[in-house]
């Protein structure tokens, strides 16, 4: 309370020292080159969609993504309300929109330029190794809620959307290098221009090695890592209505860490071990846009994504996807904008154990097809008001037939005023893990004395968890300077997750009594929560942007479950986050920027409520090079903010760091 | 008491700095600038022969969907005259009525369905303006862009040409000339 109170207060003092109005000058009285040189503030255009938008939606701009120092995409979330961001080790985050937040989040879905990088096999995006150059990124949209009837399955709670730059965008030779107190090198080279008349294009190679951090007694882990990543973007315009996009990655990165791993031996045992996590991460991505005649507009996209991924729970993960999608939007009559896709997708897993404690699945090797079709039609019912109504309808391989509806209405009063509301259901389809698994998770000690295993089992009639969702927002553009966004929801969950323990026997073979725990779907949720951000261009070279979350959540267990934990899992998430950015333009050429960041405690991980001060400090020689320092965490010499309960990753503490960059265009 | 402390300086020190930059560089709204913009292409902007019924008829500056201006546009060109025309400032509801206008501005409110309005400009002599990104690309004449917190123009020759415009060098020369594709 006292936070907000200050804040007030503080903004309050701001706005009277600051706040000075629009200059009124004759502009038609400036020639053509004064008019050219002005320095306009200005609602981007993607802002301009936004504001038309029946969902909670906040994007996050190359410039807040090239002025927070970020280096990594899970640290340049945090500054998104609703989405809670937390540092694991070294090269694991824990990131979830609206709650149930855990090392591996199944509830959001994670897309590159439209390609999914959440895997099934474990139902969740590998965060260390999605890696977009940060200077390539031209936005992040991060979509709150469901957004299961344009992505379909595993969009339950909501989509991280990150786009890159067009390659003409990104012309001549960019060349970064850095390095500091955790992350000790960071290096892009790029180089970009023109193929003939029509095409344009990108090559980049990017390192980066981070330290090892340090557990909460102050020992040093093991969990350094570095990565290699090549990659390139082409883009061509085949015909004035013909655009051609294919771009490709590859990754390879080695990480350590420790892993709280279950020894099958006799009696069975609990032990930390030091895992060493290789990943190679490809791939390649084809888009063709068409534009017909009458306005109408076509896309195909297809995509290969590979991924080699060892050490994970001690397995060996190999994983192909194909997918191709065609997508339509045309306008039928004055009145109806519709958009209406196929999409196709084939994921080959494999899954081997490649140590003693290792996760089984059965079976190792799955292939799985997933047939989808949606539509949407943006109906306009009135002058301003607009009826968006759609379903995704899919076919998957483990619960058979799905339907993800939606309903949006948006009214735009004026234009500086858009209220909407909307509901959805939405899906998330069972991992592999949640079928197959056989994972020993723990030793228990026994009455009569001598130690129990505790396995992990899964379940074949495991079912998809669902959700229905109720939202509404209201976005105002008080003054081409401040602009506010609120939205408040209700969320219903159903059938969700549960581990619940079954009657204990005798393995004979292994001369030891398992205590098993095998996967349902018997529990429920039940949460609400407001969200609000805004962006205030206090003075022509400052802008604060501050945002605060609240969620209140509520997870139930049915009658029937013997889940012991899961009432608890609702305190995995933070209650409030609030969040204030600031960029200041010191000079034309000097640029500070500050971000604080508030996290309450996780009451159910022990997780103690913490601020975080990142700043940076910008300088320009000239137009082509930027100096930048950055200091990150830098209120205390370390903090806590995650804890697996898992065990596959064993956390350590996010410690007080800096950084300097140099980065060169010409 | 850390976070407090910390939030206050970091507002206090930004307050202070501020205050003691003086007057920073003007900005002005981003519409004011194009509207300025849509006055400036009537001077640098020779229309076809026949496009007037008279000398003295209005240059008449058509906005399609919402009104990104509020009324700086009209408050802008109210009693400016270039030559001997004056300016009307009118919305448009649907593109029937497009061909009498001599500038049709299509806002980004529009993005969805630029190509489709753009196609529905058959006549001369309309100088189409816009501001989504492939605003050319997709047969408009003149298109906004911003670089940074700056107002940049591009222009389509061959568009402008099959639109009977001439187009005075000064304009082309601070303008980005781009070509469609074929």
């Amino acid at each position: 309370m006292r936070l907000g109170v200050t804040l007030t207060l503080g903004l309050g003092f701001a706005i009277r020292i600051l706040a000075q109005p629009t200059p009124s000058r004759d502009l038609t009285q400036f020639s053509l080159e004064d008019l050219m040189s002005v320095q306009v503030t200005s609602v981007s255009k993607k802002e301009q969609k936004i504001s038309k938008t029946g969902a909670a939606i906040f994007v996050i701009t190359a410039e807040d993504i090239r002025r927070s120092g970020s280096t990594n995409i899970p640290d340049l979330l945090r500054i998104v309300p609703g989405v809670n961001v937390a540092q694991i080790d070294s090269n694991q985050w824990a990131v979830s929109i609206r709650g149930f937040n855990s090392a591996i989040s199944n509830k959001v879905l994670v897309l590159i330029d439209g390609r999914s990088v959440y895997f099934n096999s474990f139902s969740g995006a590998f965060w260390d190794v999605i890696d977009v150059p940060p200077e390539d990124i031209e936005r992040i949209e991060v979509i709150r809620g469901p957004g299961g009837t344009v992505w379909g399955a595993n969009a339950m709670n909501g989509v991280i959307n990150i786009i890159t730059k067009h390659s003409k965008d990104t012309d001549g030779v960019l060349v970064t290098t850095g390095g500091g107190s955790k992350e000790t090198a960071e290096g892009l080279a790029q180089y970009g221009g023109d193929i003939g008349s029509k095409g344009t294009y990108r090559i980049f190679g990017r390192y980066a090695n981070v330290n090892n951090s340090a557990f909460s007694n102050g020992q040093r882990a093991a969990d350094g890592w570095h990565e290699w990543h090549e990659g390139f973007r082409s883009d061509w315009n085949l015909s004035s209505r013909d655009t051609l996009m294919v771009e490709g990655d590859l990754l390879t990165s080695a990480a350590g860490g420790t892993t709280t791993a279950t020894f099958l031996e006799s009696p069975p045992r609990q032990a930390d071990v030091n895992r060493r996590l290789t990943n190679i991460a490809g791939d390649v991505l084809g888009r063709w846009d068409h534009r017909l005649r009458n306005g109408a507009e076509t896309s195909l996209q297809v995509y290969y994504n590979a991924l080699r991924r060892d050490g994970q729970a001690g397995v060996n993960l190999s994983n192909d996807t194909v997918d191709v999608e065609f997508k339509h939007h045309l306008a039928a009559g004055a009145r109806n904008d519709i958009v209406w896709g196929l999409d196709y997708r084939v994921a080959a897993d494999d899954i081997r154990p490649a140590a003693s404690y290792a996760l089984r699945l059965n079976p190792p090797a799955r292939t799985d097809h997933l047939f989808s079709a949606f539509v949407q039609d943006e109906i306009q019912l009135g002058r301003s008001v607009f009826l968006t109504l759609g379903s995704k309808f899919e076919h998957n391989g483990y619960t058979g037939f799905e339907y993800e509806p939606s309903a949006q209405l948006v009214w735009t009063a004026t234009e500086q005023h858009t209220f909407w509301a909307s509901t959805a259901r939405a899906i998330r389809q069972p991992a592999r893990t949640d079928f197959g698994a056989q994972f020993n998770v723990g030793v228990q000690p026994l009455p009569g004395g001598g130690t129990g295993l505790v396995t992990l089992f899964g379940n074949l009639d495991f079912t998809a968890e669902h959700v229905h969702d109720f939202e509404a927002g209201y976005r105002a553009q008080v003054n081409p300077r401040l602009s506010l966004d609120f939205t408040g929801f209700l969320t219903y969950y159903h059938e969700l997750e549960t581990t619940e323990p079954e009657a204990p026997f005798f393995a004979a073979d292994q001369g030891l009594l398992v205590i098993p725990l095998k996967f349902g779907n018997l529990a429920h949720a039940r949460s609400y929560g407001v969200e609000f951000f805004a962006h205030w261009n206090v003075t022509g070279r400052w802008k604060i942007s501050p945002g605060y979350s609240l969620l209140q959540m509520a997870v139930k267990r049915d009658p029937s479950s013997q889940d012991p934990d899961i009432e608890q899992t609702s305190g995995n998430t933070p209650r409030h986050q609030f969040q204030i950015r600031s960029l200041f333009n010191l000079r034309r050429n000097l640029e500070w920027d500050s971000s604080l960041i508030y996290v309450s405690g996780l009451s159910h991980l022990a997780i103690p409520s913490y601020v975080r001060l990142d700043t940076r400090l910008g300088w320009w020689l000239g137009e082509s090079v930027e100096f930048s320092i950055v200091g990150q965490n830098l209120l205390t010499p370390r903090h806590l903010e995650f804890f697996d309960t898992s065990g596959l990753v064993l956390h350590t503490e996010v410690e007080r760091s800096v950084f300097g960059k140099i980065t060169w265009r010409f | 008491m850390a976070p407090l402390l910390s939030l206050i300086l970091l507002l206090g020190a930004s307050v202070q700095l501020c205050a003691q930059a003086g007057n920073p560089e003007p900005a002005f709204d981003e519409y004011q600038v194009k509207a300025a913009f849509l006055y400036n292409f009537a001077k640098f902007v020779e229309w076809p022969a026949h496009t007037f019924a008279h000398p003295n008829d209005p240059i008449e500056i058509c906005i399609v969907g919402q009104n990104p201006f509020g009324s700086a546009l009209e408050n802008m060109v109210q009693g400016k005259k270039v030559g001997d025309r004056s300016f009307t400032v009118q919305r448009l509801p649907d593109m029937q009525q497009a061909g009498k206008c001599q500038i049709l501005f299509i806002g980004a409110s529009e993005w969805k369905r630029t190509g489709a309005l753009l196609d529905g400009v058959t006549r001369p002599g309309v100088l189409t303006v816009g501001e989504i990104d492939d605003f050319t690309a997709l047969g408009g004449i003149i298109g906004f862009r911003l670089e940074g917190p700056r107002v940049r123009i591009r222009i389509d020759l061959q568009t402008a040409e099959q639109a009977k415009f001439r187009i005075s060098s000064k304009l082309l020369s601070l303008a980005e000339i781009v070509k469609r594709s074929p």
